[in-house]
């Protein structure tokens, strides 16, 4: 583990100067590697720096490695207690979905093919989350030259062969089916060129992997994945949406299992309790944290809520001081900074180049190489610097020379963010710097999504193990979708059994003795709901809308 | 702070079903001792005021006295561990982790009634409990401990561990009596008391397991010393189960006697989280609540029962402030409602409706004539059921009513089901 701070100042090449050398040097070459992979992650991926991990000092995985900022969230202790809930009337379902991303709105769809009755909260909107802005695509082993042990040496490879084998097994085997569905809901792809009748879908090749598996819809891939999902968890009447509804605590029964939630009625400022047979977090990651002050490409949602709440009820978490930088991410203009250009770009083709005109890494090197050889350019002065901002040029003139109507027809996505950005990307490269992602840990499933508490499940993001320590290109759309669906079906055994006895915050209780024991019971409350800069308080909120 | 777990929980004797490490930790001294000098051991249980452990407070000696004097060929011995009610778990430890200690108390009671038949009445969601006590009972067989009672008795000792039905209700005596012999776990009208028609129709000694629990260190150590543990007027130790808002909950051996303030504040650690204390459920819970006010109170039988409460199994759930105090009632009558065998009109359906009444305030819906009605129920229920179940309810119901009137009247707040919010 490395020592020097991440954050020392730069020495980098300036834009203007980097583009002319850019632009007189047309071959590119690649500089030879001079070090093995693993020493370039210890040295320069952020996850490996001394301040990004501690020990958990409560909860189920006591003695853990955590980041330090996450291990505050989710040793946090709770927003409310029995005070809050006096007077309130419950509401009684089957399967309680927390999160309305893809994960959450599968795992809804699965839980009403079983029959059961859902209640689906969002702390935003239904699909309103990370799964829209996923553009890469989706991997699936459908391709001749393909085959699932590929898929599944590929993805364990990739996460340094930290992935649960078992998860492993279930997210490639499921793929080609999970493909099917989609397609049945209506969802398009994109098709190759075929000179034969009959279309097939069009495959591309994600960094890390043996074989084309990518499939996509141009550069919004998950954009239309949730329109589908959407269409079909709106349309179906067994589902109740509750939209703008974030979970602020878990409910336990006497037994210790799951048995609801606390939900915050953002609209009514006032709580609700929703008694389930069983509930599924589906609340995605943790990138609104901006770990060590990254930028991060996640959604306004992406704040740790179903950690905390799944850690706090006695769920274990894995690898919680493993995270995803995406390589390219915008690091200028800085008000866009962390905005994602997919992966896709370069597995069409486009170089990553530094501030001497020169490649140094193989683009299509695992995600953490990827972003660790880039940090390594920006720390040895390497770099490009812009308005302050220090990156690496990624060579979209050179690619779309070659392959000019890839901006209307694949990369729509880049078209507009560079737009945004004010640049012509068929003129000018553009400044990335790598983005937080995907955190890569998460709470501990089984292949059902069950987790170590009876009756709570966990699905999408938020769980932790199907990636190992690393996550390819592609394989987190099919996880949500594939764990999702897993949970929904899992969860939906549960439903009609009978709902007797308490329930109630008895494990808050249990929590706050292990924070007391621990001297942590006077640190910060959780779960956040949004992030630290939308500065919502939740007491605050209720109080000011009880004044009217 | 006084020692913990002097006598029941010493740490020593946490030995599980191995019978020799039992007896190498002192065990069997007072089986042998009630053996030698089988008269004795009621007046020694008299001097030294043993109470009934389960509940009631009832002393020991006149309960044996009754069964001893009964004359029949085949008598039985019921050792009660059906334990059920919330916020009591002091009689699935002692299965547990001292069956040993339950065995040779109910032995010695064997021996001062004549019981040829000694059964252990044992709780099946306790699996560990029940399977540690079919463990130790095993060791027991053939032992020369138990051929030595057969002189004795008469005859030879059997026993036998039989599970319960895991209801709440067959935890009562003549329920017992009633799955002993085949029947459903239901309470039947006394008399006749079990001691005089109980098992197959024989005389029958139930007692609960924390009661049979001391018999032998009584024995053992004689009735002085067993007096001499407890505070004040009160005699010997008892197994209280902390539960609710405290720091340190968890199961405390302390003498009979201690206060609730000594209980919560010293043992417990305190509230938990800087809460603040509001008022007590005593085990369980079918009892009166304790509130600030009763802090001070020494919780023995009599001291309890000089407030107008009952001790009962010795569990205490307490309760912070914030802590909706109908809610709780609600859930502990939900409880009796579903715990009531239904025999009796009065108690299925009255423990019902006070359920529905109590769970419509506590959830904002109660009107004034909901509270109306749930205090005539109070009125017209106790004592309507073959067992104390319904009284139980409508204690606590009652108590919390009159400790708590404001909680009963604050107004329908504000809530109601959340509405489908979809395309907003």
């Amino acid at each position: 583990m490395r020592t020097e701070p991440m954050a020392a100042p730069m020495a980098a090449i300036p834009f203007s100067v980097a583009l002319q050398t850019w632009q007189t040097m047309p071959g590119q070459p690649m500089r030879p590697s001079d070090s093995p992979p693993q020493t370039l992650l210890e040295r320069f991926h952020p996850d490996y720096a001394a301040q990004a991990t501690c020990r958990l000092m409560v909860g189920a995985s006591k003695g853990a490695r955590c980041h330090p900022l996450l291990a505050r969230i989710i040793q946090g202790n709770a927003l409310i207690g029995d005070v809050d809930l006096a007077a309130l009337a419950p509401v009684t379902t089957d399967i309680l979905v927390i999160g309305g991303g893809g994960a959450g709105v599968a795992a809804a769809l699965a839980a009403r093919e079983a029959g059961a009755d859902v209640i689906l909260a969002a702390k935003l909107r239904v699909g309103d989350s990370n799964t829209v802005m996923a553009e890469g695509g989706i991997q699936a082993a459908v391709g001749d030259d393909d085959s699932l042990q590929r898929h599944y040496d590929d993805t364990l490879k990739g996460g340094h062969q930290a992935a649960d084998p078992a998860l492993v097994e279930r997210l490639v085997g499921q793929a080609p089916a999970i493909i099917r569905w989609l397609i049945q809901l209506g969802m398009h792809f994109d098709l190759a060129d075929s000179p034969t009748p009959g279309a097939r879908l069009l495959r591309k090749r994600a960094g890390g992997t043996t074989a084309a598996r990518i499939l996509s819809y141009r550069d919004f891939t998950g954009l239309e994945m949730m329109r589908v999902l959407r269409e079909a968890v709106e349309l179906d009447r067994g589902v109740t949406i509750l939209n703008r509804h974030p979970a602020v605590e878990l409910l336990s029964n006497d037994h210790g299992h799951c048995a609801g939630a606390v939900l915050y009625d953002l609209e009514h400022a006032t709580l609700r309790i929703i008694r389930a047979r069983a509930v599924i977090l589906a609340t995605g990651g943790a990138g609104r944290l901006h770990l060590q002050g990254f930028a991060t490409s996640n959604h306004y949602g992406a704040t740790a809520d179903g950690l905390a709440l799944a850690y706090r009820i006695g769920a274990r978490v894995r690898d919680m001081d493993s995270f995803q930088f995406h390589p390219t991410g915008i690091a200028w203009p800085q008000h866009l900074a962390g905005g994602l250009i997919s992966e896709a770009v370069r597995s069409l083709g486009a170089k990553l180049i530094n501030g001497l005109g020169e490649r140094f890494i193989d683009e299509l090197a695992p995600r953490d190489l990827v972003t660790a050889a880039i940090l390594r350019e920006c720390a040895e002065g390497r770099g490009v610097v812009r308005d302050g901002q220090v990156g690496v040029l990624l060579d979209t003139p050179g690619l779309l020379a070659e392959k000019p109507d890839l901006l209307s027809r694949q990369l729509v996505s880049l078209a507009h963010l560079a737009d945004r950005c004010g640049i012509d990307p068929r003129r000018e490269p553009l400044l990335i710097r790598p983005t937080l992602h995907y955190q890569n840990g998460g709470v501990e499933i089984d292949r059902h999504g069950a987790t170590a508490v009876p009756g709570l499940y966990c699905a999408g993001e938020v769980a932790g193990g199907i990636h190992g320590r690393n996550r390819l290109m592609g394989n987190a759309l099919l996880d949500i979708l594939v764990f999702g669906r897993e949970a929904g079906k899992a969860a939906a055994t549960l439903a009609g059994t009978p709902l007797t006895g308490r329930v109630g915050l008895e494990h808050v209780r249990d929590w706050q003795r292990q924070l007391t024991y621990a001297g942590l019971i006077n640190g910060p409350r959780s779960p956040l709901l949004y992030p630290a800069y939308g500065n919502f308080d939740l007491r605050a909120h209720m109080a000011t809308a009880r004044k009217g | 702070m006084q020692p913990l777990n002097h006598v029941l929980l010493h740490p020593a004797i946490q030995v599980g079903a191995d019978l020799n490490r039992w007896r190498n930790a002192g065990g069997g001294v007072g089986l042998i001792m009630a053996a030698s000098q089988p008269a004795a051991i009621i007046p020694t249980l008299q001097a030294a005021d043993l109470r009934g452990m389960g509940g009631a407070g009832f002393p020991t000696w006149r309960k044996w006295t009754a069964a001893a004097a009964m004359v029949a060929e085949t008598k039985y011995v019921v050792c009660n561990g059906n334990e059920d009610e919330p916020g009591t778990f002091k009689d699935r430890h002692l299965l547990r982790w001292t069956p040993h200690q339950v065995i040779e108390g109910a032995l010695i009671a064997a021996i001062a009634i004549k019981a040829s038949h000694v059964i252990f009445y044992v709780n099946p969601h306790q699996a560990d409990s029940i399977a540690e006590m079919r463990a130790a009972v095993a060791q027991w067989q053939g032992s020369d401990l138990l051929a030595g009672l057969e002189p004795i008795i008469g005859q030879p000792v059997k026993l036998e561990v039989i599970a319960s039905s895991g209801r709440y209700i067959g935890g009562e005596e003549t329920a017992v009596v009633s799955w002993l012999n085949q029947g459903f776990p239901f309470p039947s009208r006394k008399p006749p008391f079990p001691f005089e028609k109980g098992v197959g129709g024989q005389p029958t000694l139930i007692n609960n397991t924390e009661t049979l629990a001391n018999v032998p260190h009584i024995l053992n150590n004689g009735a002085d010393w067993y007096r001499a543990l407890g505070k004040g007027e009160a005699c010997g130790t008892k197994l209280y189960s902390l539960s609710g808002d405290v720091l340190n909950p968890g199961l405390y051996e302390l003498p009979m006697g201690t206060s609730l303030r000594d209980l919560v504040f010293t043992y417990g650690g305190g509230m938990l989280d800087g809460r603040a204390f509001k008022a007590v459920f005593t085990g369980g819970p079918s009892n009166t609540l304790l509130t600030a006010r009763d802090l001070d109170v020494a919780l023995d039988f009599d001291s309890v029962r000089a407030r107008q409460s009952r001790l009962g199994t010795g569990a205490m759930i307490v309760m912070s402030e914030g802590t909706s105090i109908v809610r709780k009632v609600a859930d502990y009558v939900e409880f009796f409602a579903t715990g009531s065998c239904g025999q009796c009109p009065s108690c299925k359906c009255g423990t019902f409706q006070m359920a529905r009444l109590l769970d419509r305030i506590a959830t904002g819906r109660g009107t004034a004539a909901d509270v109306g009605a749930l205090d005539h129920l109070c009125a017209l229920l106790p004592g309507s059921g073959r067992c104390a179940l319904i009284d139980g309810a409508v204690t606590v119901v009652k108590s919390a009513l009159q400790t708590f009137p404001e909680e009963y009247q604050r107004p329908a707040a504000a809530g109601g089901a959340p509405k489908a919010n979809q395309q907003t």
